[in-house]
């Protein structure tokens, strides 16, 4: 087969850039730190990466939102922790009241003690956390606990009876809390309505209606002890929850970078490999002879 | 019988022929480097023979021919290669830009924007009321569909790019077809006068292989020595010294080829025009897909948000979150806003109180919610975002092939119709002797003929 110049030096001319594509691929890779620069490196490790960082993204927001409801979650519990106290209290007084031996005046103030206690609980179950009412239910802007005159108890529930979830999880929520009617006010367990009947018991002086209002206050206190517990629960959870999202977010960025980071130790080395055969290509196109028959003839 | 003159006629007729040899030889030299040159042989043909009595005398050599060395079928099967490279190149050059636009391995393209405006409305789950949040929901929003916007006007910018180019590139196309057709004229005339229109056959061959580059010809020869030219659907471009130019017009926003009054878009293929048109229909298709993203997207957040109330407890009825055509997905990328402007406005309560979040929650969801065409929107993306990937990815291994194919055609022309030097320095050394040789005769026969002349001629 006839071999021309011409076929030499474009055959030569196509490899060296060929060479040179290497070379800056190579380089790509290097500056990059990554083995997929393009989607056309690697379409489907594209396609899947596109699904990593938006996981990435949804675990990074469920850490987020777990830390902002362990806010109020914890202000909440610290609150009924504080009822739990003032309603032992109240049990105590009204045991102090009991045993028939006390006058009246000091009923008067022992009385005085549980409209106390009363009004410290109507402000406990208004607490607020960034200005939200964290017992009202749903209608977080709205005063939970009112005075109200048309409530024998004399504090009425103005909230509802829904909660908030929110997500912490792929597909896992949390229900933030409880409504106040189940705390304060459920049925049979009303603190307002126990504390306002011991008071009216202890000014009475009469011991049957002491004793029943203890028992009164106790049955309430039970109950704000029981509904706690969620609380507590809940903020366990929340923290376990945390714990397996970070090691979660390690999981998913480790196979980020084993989708598309590049391999430091082989992109040295095709980076290396790829300037060596360029050299070389090169070195040869500058060694072919130029001699032709033409420059024998004399 | 033989006679001196005729001798010497032959001789000097050698002398001719050498001398012609002698000048193709350094044509050939000089046109070593000339594109699309064919190396020419002198073709020497022996004079009829005189007979005399029973003898026959030769009469010498002539030159009767310049034979221009060249292989038709390679020249065929290269101009089929140039069609296809001129093809994928194109084609590949539209879709890197495409491709830029979502390349994802550098952060760019769509998926940002989604996950921030998902995490904003689950961010506004933790607290319905905070108004900073809201407006987070909002802003994140604006973003997500300034992102589809964006996108859209890219692949729109690369559709008008090629627009542009298709009649530029039919310009190029009908000035070539007018110079072929001009050459078809003149080598009518020639071989018509039994010349060898060898420099005018290198010449068209040139013209076709740049015609090769831009659209896909079909060649056929005729037996005047001309060509007809027509594009690979039959469109006729060239019918000896006539050339058919093609003409552009717009049809529905894009541009079209048009020959001899028909439309010939759907079935023209090859060269650049054909990777114009093969990436238009490819861009097209991707626009729809991404359409179909932002119409679903958008729709199923707005069915949410209607469902749910906002902060002052109206129902979020006539409040939809992003404006999308009335019509359907078609421009839904390119026209998706946000519509609310208050915040409160967003409907975050599914119970008409303020606190409520159980409708953010549900729009939050729609993330992980098969809304796009059976898939999750980040789903949908994906598989989006890798068939744009994998359509560059064949598309450059279709161009390094090819592109080999063509090296390899031109090198196997070359080397039936590329100049060697060191051929033609042995022809020149050849030719040189056979003149030196006639030369030779012509002295001897001079010599004779004084003799001749002088034998009547005594002392």
């Amino acid at each position: 087969m006839r071999i021309v110049p011409s076929e030499l030096y474009s055959d030569l001319l196509s490899n060296l850039q060929i060479d040179r594509q290497n070379v800056n691929q190579a380089v790509e890779e290097a500056s990059s730190g990554q083995s997929v620069n393009t989607l056309s490196d690697n379409p489907l490790a594209a396609g899947q990466l596109v699904i990593n960082r938006a996981q990435i993204a949804d675990v990074d927001q469920f850490s987020y939102s777990i830390n902002t409801v362990q806010g109020s979650l914890n202000t909440a519990d610290s609150a009924l922790n504080s009822v739990v106290s003032s309603l032992t209290q109240a049990v105590s007084v009204g045991t102090e009241a009991a045993g028939g031996t006390l006058t009246s005046t000091q009923l008067q103030a022992l009385a005085q003690q549980i409209d106390q206690i009363s009004q410290q609980a109507v402000g406990l179950a208004n607490t607020t956390y960034q200005g939200n009412y964290v017992f009202a239910g749903t209608t977080v802007t709205t005063q939970p606990y009112v005075a109200s005159s048309s409530s024998p108890s004399g504090i009425a529930y103005a909230g509802n009876n829904n909660t908030n979830s929110v997500e912490v999880g792929e597909g896992q929520t949390v229900t933030l809390g409880l409504p106040g009617s189940q705390i304060f006010n459920a049925p049979g367990a009303d603190v307002f309505q126990s504390l306002t009947d011991l008071s009216n018991a202890i000014q009475s002086g009469n011991q049957n209606s002491i004793a029943s209002g203890i028992s009164e206050v106790q049955t309430s206190l039970n109950n704000v002890v029981a509904q706690r517990s969620l609380y507590g629960d809940t903020l366990q959870q929340l923290n376990s929850d945390s714990t397996n999202l970070s090691q979660e977010t390690l999981t998913l960025q480790q196979f980020q970078t084993n989708l598309i980071g590049a391999n430091e130790a082989q992109v040295a080395t095709n980076l290396s490999q790829a300037q060596t055969t360029l050299q070389a290509a090169i070195a040869a196109a500058s060694q072919v002879s130029q001699d032709s028959l033409l420059n024998y003839l004399k | 019988m033989g006679n001196l003159l005729g001798t010497l006629s032959i001789a000097s007729q050698a002398l001719e022929a050498d001398q012609g040899a002698l000048q193709v030889t350094s044509n050939n030299i000089a046109n070593a480097n000339t594109p699309g040159y064919s190396r020419e042989v002198s073709v020497f043909e022996p004079e009829p023979v005189v007979t005399e009595g029973n003898v026959e005398f030769g009469q010498g050599v002539t030159l009767s021919q310049v034979q221009g060395i060249r292989d038709q079928v390679l020249e065929l099967g290269l101009q089929q290669g140039l069609q296809q490279q001129g093809q994928t190149n194109s084609y590949l050059q539209s879709l890197t830009q495409v491709q830029s636009l979502f390349n994802e391995a550098q952060g760019v393209g769509l998926q940002g924007p989604l996950s921030n405006f998902f995490s904003s409305l689950q961010n506004l789950s933790t607290n319905p009321t905070n108004s900073s949040l809201r407006q987070a929901v909002i802003s994140a929003g604006q973003t997500l569909a300034s992102a589809f916007n964006q996108a859209s006007s890219g692949l729109a910018q690369v559709q008008q790019g090629l627009n542009q180019g298709i009649p530029q590139t039919v310009d190029q196309i009908n000035q070539l077809t007018q110079q072929i057709a001009q050459i078809n004229g003149q080598i009518q005339q020639a071989q018509s006068s039994s010349a060898d229109p060898n420099q005018l056959i290198d010449q068209r061959n040139q013209l076709i292989e740049q015609l090769s580059g831009l659209v896909g010809v079909d060649n056929i020869s005729a037996s005047d020595g001309s060509v007809t030219l027509t594009t690979t659907s039959g469109a006729l471009l060239v019918s000896g010294q006539q050339s058919f130019a093609l003409t552009t017009g717009n049809v529905s926003g894009n541009v079209d080829v048009f020959s001899q009054g028909s439309d010939i878009t759907a079935n023209l293929s090859g060269g650049t025009l054909g990777g114009y048109l093969q990436a238009r229909a490819s861009i097209s298709s991707t626009q729809q897909g991404l359409d179909q993203l932002a119409y679903s997207l958008g729709s199923a957040i707005n069915a949410q948000q209607e469902a749910g109330y906002d902060l002052n407890g109206n129902p979020a009825t006539h409040e939809p979150f992003f404006n999308l055509p009335a019509s359907g997905p078609s421009g839904a990328a390119a026209q998706i806003s946000v519509a609310l402007t208050d915040p409160s406005q967003v409907a975050a309560s599914s119970d008409g109180t303020a606190g409520s979040n159980g409708n953010v929650l549900a729009l939050a969801n729609i993330e992980n919610q098969t809304v796009v065409s059976g898939q999750t929107p980040t789903d949908y993306y994906s598989n989006f975002v890798a068939t744009i990937g994998t359509e560059v990815q064949q598309s450059t291994n279709q161009q390094t092939a090819q592109n080999l194919v063509v090296q390899q055609l031109q090198n196997q022309k070359a080397s039936v119709s590329g100049v060697s030097l060191d051929e033609e320095s042995a022809n020149l050394i050849q030719y040189q002797t056979a003149y030196s040789a006639a030369a030779q005769v012509v002295n001897i026969i001079n010599q004779i003929a004084r003799t001749a002349i002088t034998l009547g001629q005594s002392g």
